[in-house]
């Protein structure tokens, strides 16, 4: 049993971690609860409204349709990001000249702000003077130029490349992690057992990099669910609407002035997101041995 | 003799290509930001360089550029720094103390990174605005201190973990109190830790967009990354040049420190990871 | 041990206190937004208003884009702060304002306005809440040298002359200027595209609120949409990026730099045509838009109107300023320096201003025929859903009248939410 000095000393330092999240995390969240069962736009008187709000949004099809894209969105990033950042992982863990160079090219994308390289991507699809469009013309892909953000499929890959670009590396660099501290002498011994490479592979590898590469689900997933800045940069949530994301939407009502409305969205959002997160620590087992 | 093995080769290949993946949008934006005008990829007259978005992001004192990059570079500073502070005492309780509900807290710190940022950004807005401090630092660096909290937490406690605590116990017979103990023995010891703690919040501060968006109104507290999304001219035209020089003036010391400091990034991002 | 921990708290204190900003003195703030240039030039009228009448003013400088301008005095008019006393709304912004409770109500008559553009935005329940500052309209931009070169006498009146003129000319030109275009204008999902759509349905006669009422699917409605939907896929005149990335920047630097025959855009890209940088400086020609037969051009009315808040503190001084800026003086100053459009029709008149800027002649005649967006405090709302549909109509994948028809759905959805209760 802790002493009771030892358990003020504890709580003290505990204090301000408590504090902060509590204040800036838990409250607003629970603030954002409240109010999605209140009618709080800047023109209305504001109004107890009990479910009001939920029902106007199982109606509502532009939910539906950044709801469905939201969760596409999350679909095809986070697997295409886990293998590539795999791949990526896999490169950095090889033996090459100017590894610590090499590693730290492949960090730069995720050190610049999405929003930024959300706005190079923006002219990395422009139709009349894109990169990508020199670059299909000039390898004769297509002889006229792609208006890449013009079907809804080109804007939702437009997208999900931009992020791929910048949340890659952030994988990879996991992985990494878990990649050095298997032994080599399981390769070893795998090796000496008569296993391939790709045997090797599946028997070594894959089994012992699952707890990192559920982290890095997780850390993706969620990331993916609540997209915003990318989004908001390169398509606005258009054409159409086809790309609207679900924080974007809520976004939009809190911009228009209808804060209630918003609060609904958002706490949707948050619901998919823990739903999503409790499914992942069910079936990976993540962090039980911390417990 | 070897037989000859192609798969070094390959790996080089590999290896090339990931840096061009990585590499050539980054370079695009360097382009840009040099080149006379964006369509220099379409025009047949070619690329004529200049430096003017440099000077202009530099001297156009009403593009605030650099009232940006201030207020970003002390929000994320501030916020990194506080959140390695509070994260390190807690860590301190959390690998060295026998309390009940540890894992609890730790857990419950990490299940609060999961929170949308739009699901806390108004409720933030209403009370950062009751305070009156809508478009003041404070209005940033305390939500981006609880937002970067948990992952340095995280970070933290492996680090501290793997501190021995015979060097605690040593130092309790010397008569050191809980607090010198953290700050003569643990600190120093986890010091690249700490480090590596504090730049990936301060890169994490640095990149948030929503929040900024939401509780910043001008150049008072907006940061960066809110600024250049929303750098614009007259009617919604798009000064790209600017926008590069601008992005890639910006991203400079996040890259030197990203190169300079590659292996503790990688050890801060990791050791969060490889524990978990 | 006690002392560490206070030593930190009182530093996260200490930093949370070094950041409030010091409350203004007795000063009125008045936001205004726009581009860094447009910016310096207020800051210049603010100085002079301070100087004449001894009133500090603090200028609030907005970014350029409208929804963050919208958000920048959203957030402290909800919360009943003092400041700003004044500031710039968008003409779409006012019926929300109002219904808010946010403007206080001007008592002086305002004859030297447009009657028009008053009535329509600036009244909210009989009283006058807002004054134009500058005002817009759609306006049809051509290429004066292609029409006389391929034969074409003046501009088109209707829609189909456009389109036979644009056909001509662009396939003419197509053989030197690949990248040559027929007509540009603003499709892609924004709010400009309302501007244009609404332009386009009301030349054919139709009109999407009726006695209060939203009535999208209607026949010339339908027309426009149609009409639009094929100027890009069925003729095709009109870029295939127009749905995508086509704003009012896009567009003006398409016409600028000799790739479209037709242009829609607002008045201020007149100035940046006939700068002498411009290739098209001297061969550019203004008209009124096009129309369907039998029915008359129209114009979507847009600009920015001044307006002070209800909880500010200094009332007068704030009417003050108010006076100022659409003094006869400030007014042609601005049109002037700017390229701005006077919300007063009297600048209009001025010989100076006529000599500098002619086509205010004609523009005089196109504010009394603006067709103004719905005046609902929910417009917001409903332009968002209007957006999206219209958009998945341009870009093709949605028939007009389907598009309409789920627009029409959606939006008595939103309209129910805003008005039932």
């Amino acid at each position: 049993m802790p002493s009771d000095r030892e358990f003020k000393t504890a709580l003290l330092f505990l204090l301000p971690l408590l504090l902060t999240v509590l204040a800036f995390i838990a409250v607003p969240v629970a603030g954002t609860i409240y109010d999605s069962f209140f009618r709080d736009v800047t023109f209305l008187p504001r109004r107890f409204l009990g479910l009001e709000n939920y029902r106007s949004l199982l109606a509502d099809r532009a939910f539906y349709q950044a709801l469905l894209f939201t969760l596409l969105f999350t679909i095809a990033s986070v697997p295409l990001e886990v293998v590539l950042g795999l791949v990526f992982a896999l490169i950095l863990n090889r033996p090459l000249p100017a590894r610590g160079l090499l590693r730290a090219a492949v960090l730069i994308p995720w050190a610049i702000p999405a929003a930024v390289s959300g706005r190079a991507f923006e002219l990395i699809y422009n139709f009349s003077y894109g990169l990508a469009n020199y670059l299909v013309l000039t390898l004769g892909l297509s002889d006229a130029p792609v208006n890449w953000l013009g079907s809804s499929y080109g804007a939702f890959a437009s997208l999900v490349i931009a992020d791929a670009w910048r949340t890659t590396p952030f994988v990879a660099i996991i992985l990494l992690a878990g990649l050095t501290a298997i032994p080599g002498d399981l390769y070893r011994q795998a090796t000496i057992d008569g296993a391939g490479t790709l045997q090797q592979f599946a028997r070594v590898t894959l089994p012992l990099l699952k707890p990192v590469l559920m982290v890095a689900l997780l850390f993706r997933t969620i990331d993916a669910l609540r997209v915003f800045d990318v989004v908001y940069v390169i398509t606005g949530g258009g054409p159409g609407g086809s790309t609207n994301a679900l924080s974007l939407y809520g976004y939009q009502y809190f911009l228009s002035g209808d804060f209630g409305y918003g609060s609904t969205i958002s706490v949707v959002l948050f619901a998919v997101a823990l739903a999503l997160s409790i499914l992942y620590v069910r079936v990976s087992g993540f962090g039980r041995e911390l417990a | 003799m070897k037989p000859f093995s192609p798969r070094p080769l390959l790996t080089l290949v590999a290896a090339l290509v990931m840096l061009l993946f990585c590499l050539v949008p980054f370079g695009y934006m360097v382009l840009t930001s040099f080149a006379r005008q964006p369509d220099y990829l379409r025009k047949q007259e070619g690329l004529a360089l200049t430096l003017e978005h440099y000077h202009d992001i530099l001297s156009a004192e009403s593009l605030h550029f650099l009232d940006y990059l201030r207020n970003s570079l002390v929000i994320s500073g501030v916020s990194a720094a506080c959140a390695v502070a509070i994260a390190a005492l807690a860590a301190y309780v959390l690998t060295r103390l026998r309390i009940p509900g540890k894992g609890t807290i730790l857990f419950g710190v990490l299940a609060a990174s999961l929170f949308p940022q739009v699901s806390l950004v108004s409720y933030l807005f209403k009370v950062m605005n009751a305070l009156g401090w809508i478009n003041t630092y404070p209005a940033l660096i305390l939500p981006y201190i609880a937002w970067v909290l948990p992952l340095s937490l995280w970070i933290l406690v492996s680090y501290f973990a793997q501190i021995p605590l015979d060097l605690d116990r040593a130092a309790r017979v010397d008569g050191c109190s809980r607090p010198q103990i953290l700050l003569r023995v643990i600190l120093p010891v986890a010091a690249p830790g700490i480090f590596s703690t504090f730049l990936l919040a301060f890169i994490f501060s640095f990149n948030e967009f929503l929040f900024a968006l939401v509780l910043t109104t001008d150049y008072q507290a907006r940061t960066i990354p809110v600024g250049i999304a929303l750098f614009q001219g007259l009617h919604g035209e798009i000064p790209w040049g600017r926008i590069m020089a601008a992005s890639v003036f910006t991203t400079l010391p996040v890259v030197a420190l990203t190169l300079l400091f590659q292996r503790r990034i990688v050890q801060g991002l990791t050791r969060g990871a490889v524990k978990g | 041990m006690k002392r560490s921990a206070v030593w930190i708290l009182a530093l996260c204190l200490g930093l949370l206190l070094a950041g409030c900003r010091q409350q203004p003195e007795a000063r009125l703030t008045f936001a205004v937004g726009g581009a860094p240039a447009e910016l310096d030039v207020w800051e210049e009228f603010v100085r002079r208003f301070s100087v004449q009448t001894g009133i500090a003013v603090e200028m609030l400088r907005q970014p350029t884009d409208s929804n963050q301008r919208r958000q920048g005095l959203l957030i402290p008019l909800k919360s009943s702060q003092a400041d700003p006393d004044v500031f710039l709304m968008d003409v779409v912004w006012l019926a929300q304002f109002s219904a808010s409770g946010w403007l206080l109500p001007f008592d002086e008559a305002a004859a030297e306005f447009f009657p028009r553009v008053l009535d329509l935005v600036d009244r909210h329940g009989g009283e006058l809440v807002a004054l134009p500052v500058n005002v817009d309209a759609g306006l049809l931009y051509y290429r004066q040298d292609l029409l006389d070169r391929y034969g074409f006498v003046g501009p088109p009146a209707t829609w189909a002359e456009l389109v036979a003129q644009a056909r001509t000319v662009q396939t003419g030109e197509r053989s030197e200027h690949p990248g040559f275009w027929g007509y540009v204008w603003q499709g892609a999902e924004y709010e400009g595209l309302i501007c244009n759509f609404l332009e386009v349905a009301a030349s054919a006669g139709g009109e999407i609120v009726e006695d209060g009422n939203f009535v999208l699917d209607r026949p010339a409605n339908r027309q426009a949409l149609a009409f639009l939907t094929g100027l890009i896929h069925d003729e095709p005149i009109s870029p295939p990026n127009t749905f995508t990335q086509m704003k009012e920047e896009e567009v003006r630097e398409a016409f600028q730099g000799g790739r479209a025959l037709f242009e829609r855009n607002w008045p201020y890209a007149w100035a940046q045509h006939q700068a002498p940088s411009s290739p098209v400086a001297g061969k550019t020609g203004i008209a009124p838009l096009p129309h369907f037969p039998g029915e008359e051009s129209a114009a979507t009315l847009g600009g920015w109107h001044i307006g002070i808040s209800r909880y500010t503190d200094r009332p007068e001084q704030a009417r003050e300023l108010v006076r100022y800026v659409t003094s006869f003086a400030v007014q042609k100053e601005m049109a002037l320096r700017l390229g701005w459009n006077p919300g007063r029709r009297d600048v209009y008149r001025d010989p100076q201003v006529l000599a500098e800027l002619p086509y205010l002649e004609q523009l005089r005649g196109i504010f009394d025929h603006a067709v103004a967006r719905p005046v609902l405090p929910y417009y917001t709302q409903v332009s968002q859903v209007l957006q999206r549909h219209l958009n998945a109509a341009l870009a093709g994948w949605v028939p007009p009248e389907e598009a309409l028809r789920q627009a029409q759905a959606e939006i008595e959805a939103v309209t129910a939410r805003y008005r039932l209760h």
